[in-house]
């Protein structure tokens, strides 16, 4: 078991580094002139020459990627580096910040989307998908299938926008201000209101994703309903809820935690739209704001905090479903 | 590719979707003769609603149509979304049958190189390299395709992994022929069922993707598509809701049919693989 950790460690580690380099070459090649997106629109030559070597952008690639990765890639302060302890992101180009500092800022938000949409989105398709395996072939069956098939295929954009028109603006113009259209407040500040914010954004991240997991539960369901365990659990007179809920739910979890992991990290990667379309100011919107901005250390530093985010929900998956099922340790 | 012998028309769903997909495609090639003209010219009322007469959707705030917008953007999202399929496909399956066919450390390479590519969030890396370089079609279709192919990277592999030490896969290399001539003759044409399957639902997620970007305001401003149709309009959205809810349910509906004739595709070629159903 520990060796076993230790090499995934050391593999998530060798990828995330790989990711960066990756990341430094997609973003050096693609900023055809960095120096001029960051100057004020109308600098003159000089200025901007300036700031290209301010920031090192003349050097040769390799010196360039030898400064990002030892001092971050500023000249002034201390450095700021992943190679340097401790290790860092270096400072964003625009905002006279850490890089680490930006990304920690949103990571709150971020982190509350995520988890209040797996909750939400994992509730509902257990509940639908058990239903619709005791029921298989019904027409309530069929009814959950076309949910969803229709969820597998709306895009978020659609029914974020249409969940924020009916339920914030109609229920506002007809008196009802149950839910704010965007902002974010703190849980530690206000838990109900930090709720009450976040219920929108959480109903539309849900809504995407309960298709996919309601029909893997379901199929998943109807493969362990016919194993030999759960005839015996029926013969010995086990209640039937029991035997859905506790014996065969159990079993048929893997699949789902497995690719819940795999969704949660991609939404903690920036769930860029839902963020955009409530307002919210998390990880997605600072990348793609810096993107658009030049500033490229803060790009990398999104990218590599999304990249981290996936090994680690693929880590907590395997020692999740070590720990479920010890047998699979040897 | 053998095909198999129950007609395609048992899936009812699948039969949905394609006769849906079938009058989407109509529509996107004859948008030239049903819409002649440009479609961002103004030719009603401003905010016409739908179901006038002569502008089946409506008009928008300049008074242009938007059925016209509705039809040649399904000629751009079709576009992008078949030129992305193509490349990713094609990549994919090359990478995959090498890495599957070679195996040893051409395929540790070739399946490390593709794990890079999946740890990062596909949306996110398309948006961020549309917003770093200048958003052309050619960068678009470009930067899906660049996230895209792992997935067919990694079923090709599998697949090849499963047919290379069969026998008449053997008996070939044994009658010498060369490596290329295996892999393209003999095991690939084994493998292009499933991949046609995982091409027809990337094909939805593609089109999922590109709306995503043009919704986000990134997307090209020269070619009208149903996300920058989707995202123009949603700034007016209190006002005349349809100018975005149309553009989503053509996207909506597109996705569906997409997904209804993959998961069709896959129930009749690989009646054996497809997971959905299982036994009672």
């Amino acid at each position: 078991m520990i060796r076993h950790t230790g090499g995934l460690i050391f593999r998530a580690l060798s990828t995330l580094l790989i990711v960066l380099v990756i990341a430094f070459f997609i973003t050096r090649i693609a900023y055809r002139n960095p120096a001029a997106m960051l100057a004020p629109r109308n600098a003159s030559q000089q200025a901007i020459d300036a700031i290209a070597h301010a920031l090192r952008l003349n050097e040769p690639w390799y010196l360039q990627l030898w400064y990002y990765l030892y001092r971050g890639p500023d000249i002034q302060g201390a450095p700021m580096g992943i190679a340097h302890w401790p290790p860092a992101l270096g400072y964003s180009f625009r905002k006279q910040t850490p890089v680490t500092d930006l990304i920690l800022s949103k990571v709150p938000v971020t982190l509350s989307l995520a988890l209040g949409a797996v909750v939400i989105w994992m509730t509902l398709s257990i509940l639908l998908g058990v239903i619709a395996a005791r029921r298989q072939g019904s027409w309530l069956d069929r009814l959950i299938s076309g949910f969803a098939y229709a969820s597998l295929s709306v895009p978020t954009f659609l029914s974020g926008i249409l969940i924020s028109y009916f339920l914030f603006f109609q229920l506002s113009n007809h008196g009802v201000f149950w839910f704010p259209s965007s902002g974010y407040v703190p849980l530690t500040k206000d838990p109900f209101e930090w709720a009450r914010h976040l219920a929108l954004p959480w109903l539309t991240l849900a809504l995407a994703e309960i298709g996919i997991f309601q029909q893997l539960i379901r199929a998943s369901m109807l493969e362990v309903l016919g194993e030999d365990y759960i005839r015996t659990a029926r013969a010995k007179g086990v209640p039937e809820w029991r035997v859905y809920y506790d014996h065969a739910l159990k079993a048929a979890l893997n699949p789902v935690i497995t690719l819940g992991g795999l969704e949660l990290a991609v939404i903690m990667g920036g769930a860029i739209v839902t963020e955009t379309i409530f307002g919210l100011d998390g990880v997605g919107r600072l990348a793609i704001n810096s993107a658009l901005e030049g500033d490229f250390p803060v790009v990398i530093g999104t990218t590599i905090f999304a990249a981290a985010s996936f090994v680690f929900c693929t880590f907590a998956v395997d020692i999740t479903t070590r720990w479920r099922d010890p047998a699979s340790l040897s | 590719m053998a095909l198999p012998r129950t007609p395609f028309l048992r899936h009812p769903g699948a039969v949905a979707g394609a006769l849906i997909l079938i009058a989407i495609l109509l529509m996107a090639i004859f948008a030239g003769i049903l819409f002649p003209g440009d479609p961002w010219r103004m030719v009603a009322r401003p905010n016409l609603p739908p179901f006038s007469p002569g502008h089946l959707f409506g008009t928008d705030m300049l008074g242009r149509d938007l059925a016209a917008g509705i039809a040649h953007g399904a000629q751009v999202t079709l576009l992008i979304a078949l030129a992305v399929t193509l490349l990713a496909v094609a990549f994919g399956t090359a990478i995959g049958a090498v890495a599957g066919y070679f195996g040893g450390w051409v395929d540790d390479v070739a399946m490390r190189f593709t794990e890079f590519f999946q740890t990062i969030p596909s949306f996110l890396l398309t948006v961020v390299i549309v917003a770093i370089v200048a958003p052309s079609l050619a960068s678009i279709i470009l930067a899906i395709a660049i996230v895209s192919w792992p997935q067919i990277a990694r079923l090709v592999r599998a697949e090849v992994l499963s047919l290379v030490n069969q026998d008449f896969v053997r008996a070939a290399r044994v009658g010498g022929l060369s490596t290329a001539r295996i892999i393209w003759g003999h095991i690939l044409p084994n493998v292009l069922s499933p991949v046609i399957v995982a091409a027809s639902l990337m094909t939805a997620t593609v089109i999922l993707i590109e709306s995503g970007i043009s919704f986000l305001g990134l997307g090209n401003r020269e070619f009208v598509s149903w996300g920058y149709l989707l995202g123009t309009g949603r700034t007016a959205f209190r006002v005349n809701w349809w100018l975005s809810t149309i553009p989503g349910l053509a996207i909506f509906l597109t996705v569906l049919s997409l997904n209804l004739v993959g998961d069709g595709l896959n129930h009749w070629l690989n009646p054996r693989n497809s997971n959905r159903g299982g036994r009672a």
